[in-house]
C-alpha cells in the first residue's frame, strides 16, 4: 500500500503495480546466477552424500548408541517450523484482516512449501532402509498390515502431509488471479504455462464470489494448522518417556517457537528482496516492524517455556530429568545451550525499542541469530536428551560426521535454490490483493 | 445486445452498475469483469451466497468421519499390541481425523471451487480475451433461442 | 545310416554334453534340498548334538556340540559332566570362532627366505624325517616343547619321542603353578595341584587366585563356589593386592601390598596352629621353625587392617569346614614357594586334606615345567646344543620374557617345526609349520584331572589341509620308519579306549563324552623335615618396590592364546568394559595425584622394559599398584624365582611417565556409578518399594498358554560374561569392531553393566526386558515392534524400516541398530544359526528370548501333544551360565523355577516406576 494520495489515476497505479511485481521476474543479472550455481551445487553435492549414504548405511553419520537421533531431525523439525509462520501470515493474519499481511504473504507462503518440501525429505533421509520408506504410507500389505496409527511417526505422515497438501492448495489459489495477470504481460512459452496454471481465470463476479469462499475457507481450515501441525511433530519427542521430552509444554513451545523461527525466515528472505527487486513501496518500514513485534512477542513465549521447561525439571524431583537438564546446560553441549538462550531469548530482547525495530539491516542481523538459535535448540533438546538418559552405563555423546554437515548444508541449499527459482518465475507479491487494497 | 462497458475507474463502475440494477436489468444478465474481487458488487448485484461452503461442509465431515473408520478398522483387522494399548485407542486417532477433516475440507473446497466456477475452462486458457486492469460491464442478450 | 557314423554321431553327442554340463557352476550353485541326507544322522532343518571337549584353556570342560547340516554351530556345557557341569565359560562358548577362524593355518607351510611357502605334507614330513636322520649322526640334541598334554596324545607324544630319540621337555605353561606344585612336592610329595573340592567347604579363603577367570579349571570353581553359596552356610574371604573379578565376587576382599602374602599365610598359619590341633600333631621342628609374629606387626607388613587379620584368622580356625588356596599371583612371586607351604600347612592344620583337598584327584600339572626349565631350553639352543625342536601347540615367542632371547635362540636350532593352528609368533619364527586341526575336527581324549577322562570326537570333516594332534605324531612316525604310519589315531584311540574302560565303557564315553573312573583312596602325609626346611631356609621377605605392576590373567583370553578371537575383544572387560585394545588399571588416587585421566597414554618402564599404555582409572584398586593383563604385554620381563624357578607376575619399582598422548580406547560404559538411580538397589540407591498395586487406564492384556519370563539372580552373577558370548554365538550377532566401539555401536543383545559403589563393584546383566507395557512398540510407525501373545516383545526385521524411535524410546537402551552391513567372511559365515536369521543393514535387532529355542520346544511338545515342561529348554545365556544365575520360564506355570524366582522377596525389576512391567525379574545381591 502506498502513503499518502498519489497524482495517478487508478489505471496507471494499477498498471505500475503489474510493471513493479512483474519486473522481477526478467531475465536473471549474475549475481542471480551465481546465486544459483551456489545452491545449486549445494544440492548436488548433497545428494552424492545421500547416495552414498544408502550405499554404505547410517554409520556414516555419526550417531552413537544412545544418540540415534541427531541432525537429520534436528532439520526435519527445523523446516516444518519454518513452515509455520507462512500460513501464519498467510492465513491467520487474513482472518484478523491483518493489513501489512499482503507485503509478505506471496513470499512467506512460498516460504512454507519450499520449507515443508525440504522438511519432508529428512524422514526419508534419516531411515534406515529408505528403500522401503513406503512401509510408512497406510496401505494394506501383501499380508493385509496397515500402519500402526498410535506412532507420532505415523502423526506426521499425517500432519505435514496434510499440511503440505493444504499449504500448495493455498499458495497455488492465491496465485491463480495473478497468473491471469502474468500471462497477460508474458509471451511465448512463459505465456502458454501462465495460461495454463491461470486455468483459464476470467475474473467474473460469480468466479470472485467463490474464490472468495473458497480463499476464506481455506484459511480457515489452515488456521487450526498452524496450531496442531507443529503440536503433533512435537509430540515425536513428548510421547516418549525420554526424560527432556517428556513434558506437556512441548506443543505450544514449539508452535511459539515454530512461529518464531518461522518469521525470523521471513525476515532473512525478504529484506535482500526487497532490496534486490526495489520493492520498498510495497513492502515498507512499517510492514517490518509489525512482523518485528510478532518475532519479540514469539520469543517472549519461547523463553517462558525455557523457564517451565528447567523450573519444572529443578523443581519435581525426578532425578532423570534433573540429570538432563543438568546436562544440558552444564555439560559436553552446554556452549550450544547458551548460544541457544543467548540467540532466542536475549536478542530478541532488543527489539522493545522502536528505532530497532524499524531498522531492517538490524532486524536481518536479528533474524539470522534467530535462525541459529533456533536450529540449536532442537539440536539440544534431541541431542542432549538421547545422549543421558536412564541407565547411565548407556551415556554417550554425539558428533556430526561431513556426511551429515553436507546433507544439511544441500537441504539449505535446495531451500535457497527452490526460492531463487520462485522469484524468477513466480509474482513474489500478491499483485489483486495489493491494487484491492489501493 | 450492448457492448461491454469498460471502465477504467472503479468509482465509476459501481456508480454505472448501479444504474443498471436500478434501471430495472435483471442480475443474471449483467455480466461484470474486474481486476479484483470488488466486495460491493456483491451487495449490489443479487445473487446467492456462493454454495462452495456445502463442499468445505461435506468434505470436513467425511474426512473426520474417514479419520476414525479407517483407523479403527484397519486396527481391528489385525489386532496387534503395541505398549499394552487397547485395540481401539481412541487418542491417538483424534489426531489422524483432525488431520483427515482438514484435508478433505480443504481439498473438497478446492473442488467445489473449480466445480462452480466451471474452471479450467478450455477456452480461457485459449482464447486469452484480456481486459487488463479494467473493470467490464457485460449485458447479455434477453432473447436467446 | 551306417554302423560306424551312428557310433560316432553317439560318440559326439555324448561327449558334449558331458562337457557342456561339466564344471557348470551354476547348477551346482543352485539350492536343492536333500532328499537323502548326505550323512547317517543328519536331517535337513533338525539339529544334533554331539559331545567333545572344549580345548581353548587346559581345564577340559565336555561341551555338546550342536550340529545343523553337519557343522557345529553352538557348543554347550555337558550337563552332569564332572568337570564343567552344563556351565561353559566366555572363552569355551567363543572357541567355536576359532574353528572358523579366517586366518587359521590351511596347509603345511616352509619358510624359504624370510617367508612361508605353502607346501605338502609329503615334503614336510619328509624334510623332518631327513632331519632327525642327520641329526641321529651328530651331537645334537632333538628337542619336544608342547603346551600342558595330558591323556592319549601324551602318551602317544612320549612313544614317539622314544621311538625318534627326541628329548621331550617339560611343558611350558604360561601358568604353571610352579610354587605350589613345588610345595605340594616338598611337603605331601604330591608335586601336582590338587582338587579343591569347595563344594564340601563353609568357609574359603582365597590368596591371590582368580578362581572364577583363569585358574586350572575356573568353571568347575565357578560352579563349585555357586552351589556352595546356596546352601546359605557359605563364606568366601578373598585377599589379593590389585583388583580381579574374583575378587569382586567374593563376600569380602582384602587389599594386600604385593608381595606380602608370605607374612600373612605365616600368621595365618600360627594363628591356625595356635588353635586348633591338627588330627597328626606337627612335629617340633617344624613348630620351631615357625616364624612368630604378631596382628600389628603383619598388618604394618601386609596393609590389611589388624582387625581384619584377626577376622580372618578366627573365622579359618573356628569354621568347621575351612579352605585355603593360595596360588596365582599369591604365589608367582619371590617368596612363592614360602607361600604355597604355608598355606599347604593351614590346609594340613585345618584338617583340609583330604575332604576339601583332594590330591587323589589332582589337576593334571605334574609334567608342566617352570620358567627356568625355559631358561634352560633357550641356554642350550643358545649354545648350538639343539637339533630339531618341536614346538607343539605352544607360543614361548610371545610370552616368555625378553631376556630370555628365545626368538634369537630358536635360529640356532638345526630345524625348528611349528606345530599349531594360527600363524602367532611363534611360528613366525619356525623353518617348517604343521598345522594341527581344531579339536572339533579331531579324534582325542583328555585327562583335566585324574579320574576323569573327556572324549574329542571330530564332529565335521577337517576345513582346511591339517591333520589332529595325533594324526600328526603317527604320521611322522610312519614317515620315519619308511613303513606309513602305524594306523590312524582313531584306531589307536578306541583300541586305548577299549583296554582301559572295556567294550560297555568305551561305548559310554563316546554316547556321553566322558568317563569316570573310580580312584583308590590316597593317603597324603606331611613331611615335617622337609617342611621345616623349606620354611627355615626361606630369605628375606623381599620388597617388591613401589609402585608395582602386577600382571594378571585374563578372563577373555586366558595366557593371551585366545587373543586371536575377534569375539573376545568384542566382549567387554567386566571390570572396565574396554574392548579394543590394551590398558592399564591405575588406582584412583595414584590417576588424581598424577593428574591423568582415562585414555592418556603413559610409559611404564623398568629396568631396560618399557611399554606406552592408555591409562584406566580402576576404582577400588590400592594405590601403588598397576595391573595389566598379561596379553597386553608381549615378552613383559619377568624375573624368574630363585628357589622354584616359576615366574614371578609382577614387576617392581615401575615408573610411569606421561606421554601426552591420548590413545583411543572404547571404553563402553557411561558411568561406573548408577547415580541413585537405583538400577540395583541397595540402601544407599533409590529404594525401589515393593512390587505395588498397578492403577492403569489400559486393559490387561491376556496370556493362555505361555508367559515367557526370565530371573536373574545378582548374587550368583559374576560379570564373567559367558552368556554374552553364547548369545552372541546363538543368535548371529555380528561382530562391530573398533571404530564402531568408539562410537558406542556395540551389537552385543546381552551385557553386563559393573557399578562400583566405594570400591566395590556389582554386575548387572543388562538384556531386552520384553516389557509388558512396552515403550518401543507404540511409537514403531509400522509395526516391527509389537507384543506377542506369550509375552514377548518381538521385533520383524523384514518389517523395519529403522526409524530407531524403538530404541530412543526404550529406557534401557538394549535395542541394538545395524549401522553399516556386517559382514560375515568366509569361513565364519558357517557359523551362523539357520534358526536365526542374519540381519540386514538398516533394522533393528534385539534379544528374543532366543524365540527360535521356544519355537522348537513348542513344536516338540504339540508332536508330542502335551505343553512345554519347565526346564525342558532354555536360552543360550541361561544354558551356558556356570554360576546358574539366569533361570528361564513360563511364569504362568506355577511350579516352574521362574516363577519362584519371581515372586521371591528379593526380586525387584528396573525402572519399574516407569510402568514398563518388565518380564525380566532381578534378584538382590548378598551385600547388607
Amino acid at each position: 500500500m502506498t502513503r499518502g494520495e498519489s497524482s495517478m489515476g487508478n489505471a496507471d497505479k494499477y498498471a505500475k503495480v503489474d510493471r513493479d511485481i512483474l519486473a522481477a521476474m526478467e531475465k536473471p543479472g549474475r549475481l542471480y546466477l551465481a546465486g544459483l550455481a551456489v545452491t545449486g551445487s549445494l544440492v548436488v553435492i548433497g545428494g552424492i552424500l545421500w547416495a552414498y549414504q544408502i550405499r554404505n548405511g547410517l554409520g556414516v553419520a555419526g550417531y552413537t548408541h544412545p544418540v540415534n537421533w541427531a541432525i537429520y531431525i534436528t532439520n526435519f523439525v527445523f523446516w516444518v517450523g519454518i513452515a509455520h509462520s507462512g500460513t501464519l501470515i498467510s492465513a491467520v493474519l487474513y482472518l484478523f484482516r491483518a493489513r501489512y499481511r499482503t507485503s509478505f504473504n506471496r513470499a512467506a507462503e512460498a516460504m512454507t512449501v519450499f520449507a515443508l518440501m525440504v522438511a519432508g525429505l529428512f524422514p526419508l533421509i534419516h531411515l534406515g532402509r529408505s528403500w522401503v520408506f513406503y512401509y510408512l504410507i497406510p496401505y494394506p500389505t501383501q499380508r493385509q498390515l496397515w500402519v500402526n496409527f498410535r506412532s507420532p511417526l505415523i502423526w506426521d505422515v499425517f500432519a505435514v502431509g496434510t499440511y503440505f497438501t493444504v499449504s500448495v492448495v493455498f499458495f497455488y489459489v492465491g496465485m491463480i488471479p495473478d497468473f491471469a495477470i502474468a500471462r497477460r504481460c508474458k509471451e511465448g512459452i512463459r505465456k502458454k504455462i501462465y495460461s495454463a496454471l491461470s486455468l483459464g481465470w476470467k475474473g467474473t463476479e460469480r468466479d470472485w464470489r467463490h474464490y472468495a469462499m473458497l480463499y476464506l475457507f481455506l484459511a480457515a481450515f489452515a488456521t487450526p494448522l498452524v496450531a496442531s501441525v507443529h503440536s503433533v511433530v512435537s509430540w515425536d519427542f513428548a510421547m516418549s518417556i525420554v526424560p527432556g521430552w517428556h513434558t506437556t509444554i512441548f506443543a505450544p513451545y514449539f508452535v511459539a517457537g515454530a512461529i518464531f523461527s518461522g518469521i525470523a525466515m521471513v525476515i532473512t528472505l525478504v529484506v535482500p528482496l526487497r532490496k534486490a527487486m526495489h520493492l520498498h513501496e510495497y513492502i515498507t518500514d512499517d510492514h517490518f516492524e509489525s512482523i518485528a513485534k510478532i518475532l519479540l512477542f514469539t520469543s517472549l513465549i519461547v523463553s517462558y517455556a525455557y523457564i517451565v521447561e528447567f523450573g519444572l525439571a529443578s523443581y519435581g524431583g525426578n532425578i532423570f530429568e534433573m540429570e538432563s537438564f543438568r546436562y544440558r546446560a552444564l555439560g559436553e553441549f552446554r556452549y550450544l545451550t547458551w548460544a541457544m538462550i543467548f540467540c532466542n531469548s536475549v536478542v530478541p530482547l532488543t527489539l522493545f525499542a522502536k528505532r530497532l525495530r524499524r531498522n531492517t539491516t538490524y532486524l536481518l542481523v536479528v533474524s539470522l541469530l534467530v535462525n541459529v538459535g533456533m536450529w540449536l535448540e532442537r539440536f539440544v533438546i534431541i541431542v542432549t536428551s538421547l545422549a543421558h538418559d536412564y541407565d547411565p552405563y548407556v551415556w554417550g555423546t554425539y558428533r556430526p560426521t561431513y556426511v551429515e554437515v553436507g546433507i544439511s548444508l544441500g537441504s539449505f541449499g535446495l531451500f535457497f535454490m527452490l526460492y531463487l527459482l520462485f522469484v524468477k518465475n513466480l509474482p513474489v507479491l500478491s499483485i489483486t490483493e495489493i491494487k484491492e487494497h489501493l | 445486445m450492448a457492448g461491454p462497458m469498460v471502465f477504467e475507474e472503479k468509482e465509476k463502475f459501481l456508480e454505472q452498475l448501479r444504474v443498471l440494477v436500478q434501471e430495472g436489468v435483471p442480475g443474471e444478465r449483467i455480466r461484470v469483469i474486474t481486476p479484483f474481487g470488488v466486495p460491493e458488487v456483491e451487495e449490489i448485484l443479487p445473487g446467492k451466497r456462493s454454495k462452495v461452503r456445502f463442499f468445505a461442509l461435506v468434505g470436513a465431515a467425511s474426512g473426520t468421519v474417514t479419520g476414525f473408520a479407517f483407523t479403527i478398522l484397519t486396527s481391528l483387522s489385525w489386532p496387534l499390541i503395541v505398549g499394552g494399548k487397547p485395540i481401539v485407542s481412541i487418542p491417538p486417532f483424534i489426531i489422524i481425523a483432525f488431520a483427515l477433516t482438514i484435508l478433505f475440507g480443504a481439498l473438497s473446497t478446492f473442488a467445489g471451487f473449480l466445480l462452480l466456477s466451471r474452471l479450467p475452462s478450455l477456452r480461457g486458457i485459449r482464447s486469452g480475451e484480456e481486459h487488463g486492469n479494467a473493470f467490464v460491464i457485460l449485458v447479455e442478450d434477453g432473447e436467446r433461442k | 545310416m551306417k554302423r560306424r557314423d551312428f557310433l560316432w554321431l553317439l560318440g559326439v553327442i555324448s561327449g558334449s554334453t558331458v562337457m557342456t554340463s561339466c564344471g557348470s557352476g551354476k547348477s551346482t550353485a543352485r539350492f536343492t534340498s536333500y532328499l537323502l541326507p548326505p550323512e547317517e544322522g543328519i536331517v535337513p532343518g533338525e539339529a544334533n548334538f554331539l559331545p567333545s571337549t572344549c580345548t581353548e584353556c587346559p581345564a577340559g570342560c565336555g561341551v555338546l556340540v550342536r550340529l545343523r547340516d553337519g557343522r557345529p554351530v553352538k557348543l554347550e556345557g555337558i550337563p552332569g559332566h564332572p568337570v564343567n557341569d552344563g556351565g561353559l565359560c566366555v572363552r569355551g562358548q567363543s572357541s567355536l570362532y576359532r574353528l572358523y577362524h579366517p586366518e587359521r593355518l590351511r596347509g603345511p607351510m616352509a619358510r624359504e627366505g624370510g617367508k612361508h611357502r605353502p607346501v605338502s605334507w609329503e615334503e614336510a614330513f619328509s624334510r623332518v624325517a631327513d632331519s632327525l636322520t642327520a641329526s641321529r649322526q651328530g651331537s645334537l640334541k632333538n628337542l619336544f616343547l608342547s603346551g600342558r598334554t595330558t591323556g592319549s596324545l601324551s602318551r602317544l607324544v612320549d612313544a614317539t619321542c622314544a621311538k625318534l630319540g627326541i628329548e621331550r621337555l617339560p611343558e611350558y605353561e604360561v601358568y604353571s603353578h610352579t610354587a605350589e606344585k613345588e610345595a605340594n612336592g616338598l611337603l605331601f610329595g604330591e608335586r601336582d595341584i590338587p582338587h579343591y573340592r569347595i563344594e564340601n567347604a563353609d568357609f574359603l579363603l582365597t590368596v591371590g587366585v582368580d578362581l572364577l577367570e583363569t585358574h586350572v579349571t575356573p568353571v568347575a570353581y565357578t560352579r563349585k563356589i555357586s552351589s556352595a553359596r546356596a546352601r546359605g552356610d557359605f563364606l568366601w574371604y578373598h585377599v589379593e593386592p590389585h583388583l580381579s573379578l574374583t575378587g569382586a565376587n567374593a563376600d569380602r576382599r582384602f587389599v594386600l601390598r604385593p608381595g606380602r602374602e608370605r607374612r600373612l599365610l605365616s600368621f595365618l598359619l600360627r594363628e591356625v596352629l595356635d588353635r586348633k590341633t591338627p588330627k597328626t600333631p606337627l612335629s617340633g621342628e617344624l613348630l620351631a621353625a615357625l616364624p612368630r609374629t604378631t596382628a600389628s606387626i603383619v598388618s604394618g607388613e601386609t596393609g590389611i587392617p589388624s582387625e581384619s587379620l584377626k577376622e580372618i584368622a578366627n573365622r579359618l580356625a573356628t569354621a568347621k569346614r575351612p579352605l585355603l588356596i593360595a596360588g596365582g599371583i599369591g604365589t608367582a612371586q619371590a617368596g612363592g614357594l614360602e607361600v604355597a607351604s604355608a598355606a599347604a600347612l593351614v590346609q594340613w592344620g585345618t584338617g583340609a586334606i583330604p575332604e576339601r583337598v583332594d590330591f587323589a584327584r589332582s589337576e593334571n600339572y605334574r609334567d608342566v615345567g617352570t620358567l627356568r626349565d625355559m631358561e634352560e631350553l633357550s641356554a642350550r639352543m643358545g649354545r648350538g646344543e639343539a637339533g630339531i625342536v618341536f614346538l607343539f601347540r605352544t607360543n614361548p615367542v610371545f610370552s616368555l620374557p625378553q631376556r630370555l632371547a628365545f626368538k634369537e635362540n630358536l635360529k640356532k636350532a638345526s630345524l625348528t617345526v611349528g606345530m599349531g593352528d594360527f600363524l602367532d609368533e611363534t611360528l613366525r619364527e619356525v623353518d617348517l609349520i604343521l598345522p594341527l586341526s581344531h579339536s572339533l575336527e579331531s579324534w582325542g581324549d583328555v585327562e583335566p584331572r585324574r579320574g576323569v577322562m573327556s572324549l574329542l570326537q571330530p564332529v565335521l570333516p577337517p576345513l582346511h589341509d591339517t591333520l589332529s594332534d595325533g594324526d600328526v605324531l603317527l604320521r611322522l612316525l610312519g614317515k620315519v620308519s619308511g613303513r606309513g604310519a602305524p594306523g590312524s589315531y582313531e584306531e589307536l584311540l578306541h583300541a586305548a579306549w577299549g583296554k582301559r574302560l572295556g567294550e560297555a565303557g568305551r561305548n559310554r564315553l563316546l554316547e556321553k563324552g566322558y568317563a569316570e573312573e573310580t580312584l583308590p583312596k590316597k593317603a597324603v602325609s606331611l613331611d615335617g623335615k622337609r617342611a621345616a626346611e623349606t620354611l627355615r631356609s626361606a630369605g628375606p621377605t623381599e620388597d617388591a618396590g613401589k609402585p608395582v605392576l602386577v600382571l594378571a590373567p585374563s578372563l577373555r583370553t586366558f595366557d593371551g592364546r585366545s587373543r586371536i578371537l575377534p569375539i573376545l575383544s568384542e566382549i567387554p572387560d567386566p571390570l572396565t568394559t574396554i574392548t579394543y585394545g590394551p590398558w592399564v588399571s591405575m588406582s584412583e588416587e595414584d590417576a588424581a595425584r598424577a593428574g591423568l585421566r582415562d585414555r592418556d597414554e603413559v610409559t611404564l618402564t623398568a629396568a631396560d622394559w618399557s611399554t606406552a599404555l592408555p591409562v584406566k582409572i580402576q576404582p577400588g584398586l590400592a594405590a601403588g599398584v598397576f595391573f595389566a593383563y598379561r596379553d597386553l604385554l608381549p615378552s613383559p620381563p619377568i624375573r624368574t624365582d630363585r628357589r622354584t624357578g616359576g615366574g614371578v607376575e609382577y614387576i617392581g619399582g615401575v615408573r610411569i611417565s606421561r606421554t601426552g598422548k591420548t590413545a583411543e580406547v572404547p571404553i563402553l560404559s557411561g558411568s561406573f556409578s548408577q547415580l541413585g538411580r537405583g538400577l540395583i538397589p541397595h540402601p544407599v540407591h533409590l529404594e525401589e518399594g515393593r512390587r505395588h498395586d498397578r492403577w492403569t487406564l489400559y486393559p490387561e492384556h491376556e496370556h493362555k498358554e505361555y508367559r515367557w519370563a526370565l530371573a536373574v539372580d545378582l548374587e550368583r552373577c559374576n560379570g564373567c560374561a559367558a552368556c554374552v558370548a553364547a548369545c552372541h554365538v546363538e543368535n548371529n550377532v555380528p561382530v562391530a569392531g573398533k571404530a564402531d566401539h568408539l562410537k558406542g555401536r556395540e551389537m552385543s543383545w546381552l551385557r553386563i553393566e559393573p557399578f562400583y559403589e566405594k570400591g566395590e563393584v556389582e554386575f548387572l546383566p543388562m538384556l531386552c526386558q520384553q516389557c509388558h507395557y512396552a515403550p518401543c512398540e507404540s511409537v514403531c510407525p509400522v509395526f516391527a515392534a509389537h507384543h506377542n501373545p506369550e509375552g514377548l516383545n518381538v521385533q520383524v526385521y523384514a518389517r523395519c524400516v529403522g526409524t530407531r524411535y524403538c530404541s530412543n524410546n526404550c529406557p534401557y537402551k538394549v535395542r541394538r541398530f545395524n549401522w553399516r552391513e556386517h559382514k560375515w567372511p568366509e569361513p565364519i559365515d558357517r557359523m551362523l544359526n539357520p534358526d536365526v536369521p542374519a540381519r540386514e543393514v538398516g533394522v533393528m535387532e534385539k534379544c528374543t528370548f532366543c524365540i527360535q529355542r521356544i519355537r522348537a520346544a513348542k513344536d516338540k511338545a504339540k508332536d508330542e501333544g502335551r505343553k512345554v515342561r519347565d526346564g525342558e529348554f532354555t536360552t543360550a545365556c541361561a544354558q551356558s551360565c556356570p554360576t546358574g544365575a539366569l533361570t528361564f520360564g513360563n511364569l504362568l506355570d506355577k511350579e516352574s523355577k521362574v516363577y519362584r524366582l519371581a515372586h521371591s522377596e528379593r526380586t525387584y525389576r528396573v525402572f519399574e516406576s516407569l510402568g514398563t512391567e518388565p518380564s525380566a525379574y532381578y534378584l538382590r545381591g548378598r551385600k547388607p
